[in-house]
């Protein structure tokens, strides 16, 4: 591993999760770094057009709380 | 007392669309040269809104009932309605930032208030726009937040006041008449809200503002863009044996 760090300074790493349809459950279609919510939302919003998602949302990374990752179950 | 001049609801709509048109432009030249990779990809998005926006918009200017436009577009850069801003290409991102952040704003104001005048195309056709540049709002407020240089900023001010034109002018009449929800002041006190401060001193001399182009200073977009805009920059990366291939 390199050691490369995509967060540094004031930034923030925002996971977006999205849905094509009501019937399917949200889900993680990537992240993005910003400084804010709002700078968050129109980079999640521009990045993630590859799809004419029905919902997306922002989620800041540091407030996913993860119950275990992978290889700890 | 500046006299009215007979500029219509299409004048007004065909400046909209040009403005639009050149803010596109200029924030898709910026597509490679942001400071990030999110920003970059930001700017490629609403320069794609933007000129999805203006084709729009052109699109209004027959059901209107008559449309301003001539010849002279074909030729001629200064029959170009764009704001000054827009005349060369950025060289600072706080020039971006700026024109994000105000003159984008001012414009989408300028859209709520035919949104919500008691023109039907207007009311129908441009109400989407409302939704894509809520993010173009939200991404210039945030890097205006960050802290830009004034320069730009005033400046954006001073242009974004100017287009929303004088105080009993054709934006006047417009909202006198129902077509706009507001007139150049109530503009002025939204693009305020919006931004969340009151724009900067500025004097506007109306005598010399041109109420067609809606700006207060003379020029057009460089001769780069303006042959860009007319397909005709694509040409000269064309093989010489392109025009006889397609002469034969």
């Amino acid at each position: 591993m390199s050691g490369y760090k995509r967060v540094s300074g004031d930034a923030i790493e925002y996971e977006v999760f999205a849905r094509k349809t009501r019937v399917e459950p949200l889900h993680q279609v990537g992240s993005v770094v910003a400084p804010d919510a709002d700078l968050a939302m129109a980079y999640a919003r521009a990045t993630y057009d590859e799809e004419r998602w029905c919902e997306m949302a922002i989620v800041r990374k540091e407030d996913v709380i993860h119950l275990w990752s992978p290889g700890q179950a | 007392m500046v006299a009215w001049t007979g500029v219509s609801l299409p004048d007004l709509v065909l400046s909209l669309a040009d403005n639009k048109q050149m803010l596109g432009l200029r924030y898709a030249e910026w597509a490679t040269r942001a400071p990030s990779l999110e920003a970059d990809i930001a700017a490629a998005a609403m320069g794609l809104d933007d000129l999805g926006h203006s084709r729009v918009l052109y699109g209004c200017l027959e059901p209107l009932g008559a449309d301003p436009r001539g010849t002279e577009r074909e030729s001629d850069a200064a029959s170009l309605r764009n704001l000054p801003y827009f005349d060369e290409p950025w060289t600072e991102w706080s020039q971006f930032v700026a024109a994000n952040a105000i003159l984008d704003t001012a414009f989408t104001v300028m859209i709520e208030a035919c949104v919500t005048g008691s023109v039907e195309v207007l009311q129908h056709r441009l109400r989407k726009m409302l939704m894509e540049e809520r993010y173009h709002f939200l991404h210039g407020r945030s890097w205006l937040r960050s802290g830009i240089e004034t320069g730009p900023l005033n400046r954006a001010w001073q242009e974004a006041i100017e287009w929303f034109g004088p105080p009993d002018g054709d934006t006047a009449r417009l909202h006198r008449e129902g077509k706009l929800s507001m007139g150049p002041a109530e503009l002025r006190g939204r693009l305020e809200e919006q931004m969340e401060t009151k724009a900067p001193q500025t004097e506007v001399d109306w005598k010399q503002w041109d109420a067609v182009r809606r700006r207060g200073r003379k020029g057009a977009i460089d001769a780069h863009t303006f042959g860009m805009l007319r397909g005709l920059e694509e040409k000269k990366y064309a093989p010489p044996t392109a025009a006889k291939q397609a002469a034969t």
